[in-house]
């Protein structure tokens, strides 16, 4: 997100006016009562003014010309009484479809301004050839209205920009719920260029005979040709309180539809004001469906429980009661009352997610815009039938059905929790979610903990609540699909096998899903403490004397404040969990910032957050003198294969050796006189099935030398500190194959051979490359000496 | 009667069974004086004009450096060689650790490269057994092929004083393995079959000088 800040405007104005400003001065300040929040809505319109103002300045800088602007186009106060401005981008007077920006504006008047969305470049040539009368002409031919329309069209010129024009259209069958090709609808126009004018007219069509119809026409408004044809009915359906057995939820009561013939549908209409991206695709029928809203979709699978690639929104139901609590079993009849307990549990975890994230945290849905999500339960197939997914393209979850006998349907609260949270982070850091990077553990790490932040406060069972309850988490993951044994446990992650207890240099070679320990150690110790106690499973020896914790509800708006407003990813992989150290400790002294030395400089909270990811190996602890650390040295210090191979996609910590040969690995003791290591081969990343066997080879030779193993590829090695057992660094060695002459013999004469390959690279070249890459280059030549000198090293 | 011999009284009787062989009519020769561990190195070119390891003046007495001589007029791309050095000898290293110094002949970035670190193909380590294993090559087929009748590379040897060798030993440097890249490498428009027959790197033979410990 881009945000830029505005001058202030003198607080002393709005202090005035606000009168009780100075009582927030308690617990949590940010958050003002109702009472204030009904003066920063007084604010509204002024503040709206400031926020246009800023941006008008700012044009040059956003790359816009003479002609473009802002224009206010909605407005709302959130539940820190700032102002949020919605900006519509203008060419010539005209919106630009699309294109808008949106402003923050706190009482003080500092505009932050997201401008991510704004279209750069619009450039027009010309003048409408067609009347905006001749427009509603061409839309009202094509809407053919047998009946009298119920309203006059509105009709606004407007820039249309070829990336919203319209395609392929689909209309969903009320009764088979199949989807099929929306002939009507269905737009083939070109476009001459990239932005064109429009006229936008809007159409509302209510009466017996054509039925209940709002389409909006966009019309080329020097060709006449229609460019996209969208269907505005929204929420026809009338929310309802289902009853429902869930397999992990029992009996509760969940949000549903009464659609238009009557009966019932697993569609909660008033959580999601945006339609989703993928349910948009489906037309809105007379059943009342639209594409907004909360909904459980299934999908349809034979009976042996093969996928039909068909899914199916949960509806027809003409009583309202769903699912019969028991585990799934009947494929074939996902819809059915064993299917629909899939769904109840999805639609009840959504629900209360959905609630926290709002309530609580003041997030208008996983996206912050609002956007609808859905649940899609009986998944099948090799990757998602004992699985659950998050997709920011769909702002939706694709949940297994789990298998007899084995794991149960992936609809647990805390995995619906956990998936959706991937969609707050997916749309505020955009953590990077891949092996190789810490990053990948902060992403998993975080949809752990809000999914028990989200636990909680269903537990507490007050769906209006905006504070956390102080108990009611587990701070285990996916206890219920396992038959009652954790997949993770958040106080002492590495009882699952896999998982560290804490941070080590090269743990970013594990998948998030292990890595993530990490932090959620450090959270559960922020929000519960850490015990004094050694024989406690949660007993941290980084941290002997232990902790005490500060609670859910600080530990919540300071982990939120950091992935949602501190830490910046946007996918790049460059987040570690120092950063995320770091990241917590100015939300904390943000949020709770009141110690002994003034405001914001030194806290119990943030000492609290420096002593939780202390605990974890990440930082030191409140006043703590540096550890000694051991890290796998990287003889390239990234230099130019570094930045330049694609190889380095898995980042650092790694070294190069020839095929079976004695070689010395090297490692690096900082902040310890004794730089001794002990070697082992093999390393925590390994424990993950079959690669285990495939990474872990050669021999440790009684002086630390490692006869490496004579297969190729990555192998992993652990140098653990003798001075500290704690402490320890994995790193990968890569075996590679000098032999590039094929005399049996690696030496640096075959570095002749290579650059003979070198000379043909790309072309007709027979693979001489120490990847066994099908080209040579220069990543070669760099490997060939660093293996080189690693191993023959002259002394 | 029981005797105590004392160290004192030890030596006195071997001189007495030294007289007592002396007596018997026997010359015998003194023993040799101990040779003096060698202290420095000496290296003495040799007579070819092909492939040769030349001394280069920047040597000292107790560091030899040997530049790679190639025949005049031979235009190769890049040279590499296995060196065995008996005990006593020692291989020395160059800047940045390499015990290989690039004597500025070949063209070792890529054509036009502006990168200062762009990796060079110029390595170098030692193996078990004392043997130097060097080369240097260029690596993009843009820059054309170099005469080779100057010194291509640089290598140092130096006296491993520790091992005590006697002064005046000779310490044979044998070349196991020596490879050069040709002029000839071949186009993108030749047939596969020539290109097969011209990428080869060719075998040469590297003529070392006597280096002895003095």
């Amino acid at each position: 997100m881009t945000f830029e800040r505005s001058r202030r405007l003198p607080t002393l104005v709005f202090a005035l006016a606000l009168g009780a400003a100075t009582a927030w001065a308690g617990t949590s300040p940010r958050f003002p009562a109702p009472a204030q929040i009904a003066f920063h809505r007084s604010q509204q319109t002024l503040r709206a003014g400031l926020a246009q103002d800023h941006l008008q300045a700012r044009r040059a800088s956003l790359g816009l010309g003479s002609l473009e602007g802002f224009r206010t186009a909605a407005v709302s106060t959130n539940a820190l009484g700032e102002a949020i401005v919605r900006l519509d981008h203008t060419f010539d007077g005209h919106r630009v479809l699309g294109s808008q920006a949106v402003a923050r504006v706190p009482l003080g008047g500092a505009v932050e301004a997201s401008t991510d969305a704004v279209l750069k470049g619009v450039a027009l040539s010309g003048q409408p050839l067609l009347t905006p009368a001749t427009a509603t002409a061409i839309a009202l031919r094509h809407l053919a209205p047998r009946g009298p329309m119920e309203a006059t069209p509105r009709v606004e010129q407007v820039v249309f920009p070829a990336s919203f024009l319209g395609g392929p259209a689909t209309v969903t069958d009320p009764v088979t719920g199949k989807a099929s090709l929306d002939r009507h609808r269905t737009v083939h126009a070109r476009m001459a260029s990239p932005y064109v004018w429009a006229f936008e007219v809007r159409t509302r069509l209510a009466n017996k005979v054509d039925g209940r119809k709002e389409l909006t026409y966009h019309i080329d408004a020097r060709t006449g040709a229609i460019l996209r044809v969208v269907d505005e009915v929204r929420h026809q359906a009338v929310p309802a309180t289902a009853t429902g057995r869930g397999q992990y939820s029992g009996t509760v009561e969940i949000p549903s539809a009464r659609m238009a013939d009557g009966t019932y549908a697993l569609y909660d209409p008033t959580r999601g004001t945006q339609p989703n991206p993928t349910l948009q695709s489906f037309t809105p029928d007379e059943s009342g469906w639209s594409a907004t809203g909360l909904q459980t979709w299934y999908e349809q699978n034979d009976a042996q429980g093969n996928n039909t690639w068909m899914s199916y929104l949960f509806q027809g139901n003409a009583t309202n009661a769903w699912g019969d609590g028991l585990p799934f079993t009947a494929y074939g009849d996902e819809g059915g009352p064993n299917g629909q307990t899939m769904g109840v549990d999805a639609m009840h975890g959504m629900a209360w997610t959905w609630d926290f994230f709002q309530n609580v945290l003041g997030r208008a849905g996983m996206d912050g815009k609002g956007t609808s999500v859905f649940a899609q339960v009986g998944c099948t197939g090799t990757y998602s039938r004992e699985n659950a997914a998050w997709s920011n393209w769909d702002q939706g979850m694709a949940l297994g059905t789990g298998t007899p006998g084995g794991p149960g349907a992936f609809t647990d609260f805390d995995v619906i929790a956990h998936e959706m949270t991937h969609g707050v982070t997916g749309s505020t850091v955009g953590f990077l979610n891949t092996a190789g990077f810490e990053e990948a553990g902060l992403d998993e790490g975080t949809s752990d903990f809000f999914a028990q932040m989200a636990k909680a406060y269903a537990a507490a069972g007050d769906p209006y609540a905006s504070t956390l309850p102080a108990s009611g988490a587990d701070w285990t993951i996916g206890a219920g699909v396992f038959n009652g044994t954790p997949l993770r446990w958040m106080n002492k992650p590495s009882l699952d096998l896999r998982s560290p207890d804490a941070w080590y240099h090269g743990i970013h070679y594990l998948d998030g899903h292990y890595s993530s320990g990490v932090l959620n150690r450090a959270l559960y110790y922020l929000a519960n403490g850490a015990p004094a106690d050694a024989s406690h499973p949660a007993y941290s020896p980084f941290l002997p004397q232990g902790m005490t914790g500060i609670g859910y509800e600080k530990t919540a708006r300071i982990w939120y404040m950091a992935v949602s407003e501190i830490l910046v990813s946007g996918g790049s992989g460059q987040l570690t969990f120092l950063h995320a150290r770091e990241a917590a400790r100015r939300a904390a002294l943000y949020l709770y910032g009141e110690g002994s030395t003034g405001w914001g400089w030194d806290s119990p909270a943030s000492r609290a957050v420096e002593n939780a990811f202390g605990a974890v190996n990440v930082g030191l602890n409140y006043g703590e003198a540096p550890r000694t650390q051991v890290r796998f040295a990287d003889f390239r210090n990234a230099d130019w294969i570094e930045r330049h191979h694609a190889d380095s996609a898995l980042g650092g910590s790694r070294q190069y050796f020839p095929m079976g040969e004695r070689v010395r690995p090297m490692a690096q003791v900082l902040n310890n006189a004794n730089t001794a290591v002990t070697w082992t081969v093999g390393g925590r990343s390994l424990f993950n099935g079959a690669e285990q066997m495939v990474h872990k080879g050669g021999v440790i030779n009684a002086d630390g030398t490692w006869t490496t193993p004579t297969d190729l590829g990555w192998f992993a090695l652990t140098a653990t500190s003798v001075a500290d057992p704690r402490q320890s660094a994995e790193g990968r060695a890569f075996i590679v194959n000098l032999d590039a002459d094929s005399d049996l013999e690696q030496d640096a004469v075959d570095m002749g051979a290579l650059s003979y390959s070198w000379y043909l690279t790309n072309a007709l070249n027979p693979a001489h490359s120490v990847f066994n890459a099908p080209w040579v280059d220069d990543g070669d030549v760099a490997t060939f000496t660093d293996a080189v000198l690693a191993t023959w090293w002259v002394r | 009667m029981r005797m105590t011999l004392k160290p004192f009284g030890f030596a006195a009787a071997l001189a007495l069974a030294g007289l007592v062989a002396c007596t018997s009519g026997t010359d015998s020769a003194p023993p040799p004086a101990p040779v003096p561990a060698a202290m420095t190195l000496a290296y003495t070119n040799p007579a070819s004009s092909g492939w040769r390891l030349v001394k280069d003046a920047s040597s000292t007495p107790t560091r030899v450096v040997l530049n790679l001589v190639g025949p005049s007029g031979t235009r190769t791309r890049g040279v590499g060689f296995n060196l065995k050095a008996p005990a006593g000898a020692r291989f020395g290293t160059f800047t940045g650790g390499l015990p290989i110094q690039d004597a500025g002949v070949y063209q070792l970035h890529a054509f036009g490269s502006t990168d200062p670190n762009e990796p060079v193909a110029l390595a170098g380590g030692l193996k078990a057994g004392n043997l130097l294993s060097v080369g240097i090559y260029q690596k993009d087929r843009d820059q054309p092929a170099q005469d080779s009748g100057v010194a291509l590379c640089r290598i140092a040897v130096t006296l491993d004083t520790a091992a005590g060798i006697p002064a005046g030993t000779a310490l044979p440097l044998s070349v196991l393995k020596a490879k050069v890249i040709p002029e000839d490498i071949g186009a993108f428009t030749d047939d596969l079959w020539t290109l097969d027959r011209k990428m080869r790197m060719a075998d040469i033979t590297i003529a070392t000088g006597t280096l002895t410990a003095q």
